[in-house]
């Protein structure tokens, strides 16, 4: 294998394991926020901007393999 | 009386049913031109010469700001430029809506009042009552400039207008000094509110050094209270990394916010890239709502870590 083709079989490695994790941590996020749904309907604001949050700082972590992507495939 | 009958609704969407057929087929049209003038339409059917007007150059996304020019040796980048036209588009947004304040709010200052109401109702939610009103400002002021960085850098304009081989504005978020600015600020904020609520309490958080030099001072009174001193090591230690974790929220912070900014950006360049003129229009939509939710969890985080900084362990354990 030359060095490009090593290259961008890293990247896509790395944005591939890389948003696994989240993946998972996204579903129990879901999970959590429609169990509380359904035994407290009526806390479906708070449960919703919290919910909102926690998926956003979860999603940061495929943001950091996604930076670590791009610039192996096109800056690096 | 025709006009007072109610008239039978016809066609879709308040338009006649041919002028939403025009408007479909139009759009039907334009997809199928854009996907055959990208790139994939061009590796499955060859290049179409008299498409080439609608294809774009391939996208090639460049991570540092360039500098644009030197004002007494200090470089402007892209990016500065466009986080000022944020600071002055706030200012002036501000300004306009209480100019002429109204107990019974217009358009503007309705939507105005909702969005700052509404960050004030989260931070009395999550700091209480007392502390809620002292963070506001800066957490709102935090909200405001990361999510209308992200709304603004949307505005056809940035990213498009060339000033020699780079762009003239683009989007203040994506450049890592921006979030790096802003994290720093948090970070101050917290340590100034825990520093004069708490005192050296705050402190003792993170430089716990009292029980080892205690157990230590009791081997001179003839006490020697082994497990003191190891747990007072363990609280120490303890200590240290509650610092580091500091140091690296700054960090996170930043990297959270560049990351998906710079990763929206590139995501509409590809889209732009792929099927020309179509298929950005949804991700235009997305990139909406991500902007909003980086500046609510920017501001969030703050806010959780101001009212954690102010609250005693002590006082959290009951």
């Amino acid at each position: 294998m030359d060095a490009e083709a090593v290259k961008f079989l890293a990247a896509g490695l790395a944005i591939g394991l890389g948003a696994l994790g989240p993946a998972l941590g996204l579903g129990i996020i879901g999970y959590g926020a429609m169990q509380g749904l359904a035994r407290n309907p009526e806390a479906r604001g708070p449960i919703m901007t919290n919910m909102i949050l926690a998926a956003g700082l979860t999603e940061a972590i495929a943001i950091y393999a996604l930076i670590v992507a791009i610039i192996l495939a096109m800056v690096a | 009386m025709a006009a007072t009958e109610p008239k039978k609704r016809r066609g879709c969407l308040g338009c006649s049913f041919p002028i939403i057929l025009i408007i479909v087929l139009v759009f039907v049209v334009i997809t199928v031109m854009g996907f055959l003038a990208g790139p994939l339409g061009q590796a499955l059917f060859g290049e179409i010469s008299w498409l080439e007007w609608m294809s774009v150059e391939r996208p090639e996304p460049h991570l540092p700001a360039p500098v644009l020019f030197h004002v007494l040796g200090l470089p402007i980048t892209n990016s500065i430029l466009a986080g000022w036209i944020t600071v002055i588009f706030l200012v002036l947004l501000s300004w306009l809506v209480t100019r002429r304040m109204k107990l019974v709010p217009g358009k503007l200052q309705g939507a105005f009042e909702a969005i700052v109401g509404w960050m004030y109702d989260f931070c009395r939610n999550t700091a209480g009552e007392v502390n809620g009103r002292k963070f506001f400002p800066v957490v709102v002021t935090i909200f405001l400039f990361v999510a209308f960085n992200a709304w603004l850098s949307l505005v056809p304009g940035y990213g498009s207008i060339l000033l020699g081989d780079h762009e003239l504005i683009r989007g203040a978020n994506t450049d890592i000094n921006t979030p790096l600015a802003v994290a720093f600020i948090s970070f101050f904020f917290v340590a100034f509110f825990g520093l004069r609520m708490m005192r050296l309490k705050w402190l003792k958080q993170y430089f716990n050094l009292g029980p080892v030099f205690r157990a230590i001072g009791g081997i001179f009174k003839g006490k020697f209270d082994f497990m003191g001193i190891f747990s007072g090591i363990i609280d120490a230690f303890v200590g240290m990394l509650e610092l580091l974790s500091r140091f690296i929220t700054i960090i996170s912070f930043t990297f959270r916010l560049f990351g998906n900014m710079t990763a929206g950006e590139i995501l509409l360049l590809v889209t732009a890239y792929l099927i020309p003129w179509v298929l950005a229009i949804p991700f235009y939509g997305l990139e909406l709502l991500i902007g909003f939710i980086q500046g609510l969890i920017f501001a969030g985080l703050t806010l959780v870590f101001a009212s954690m900084a102010v609250t005693s362990h002590a006082e959290e354990a009951h």
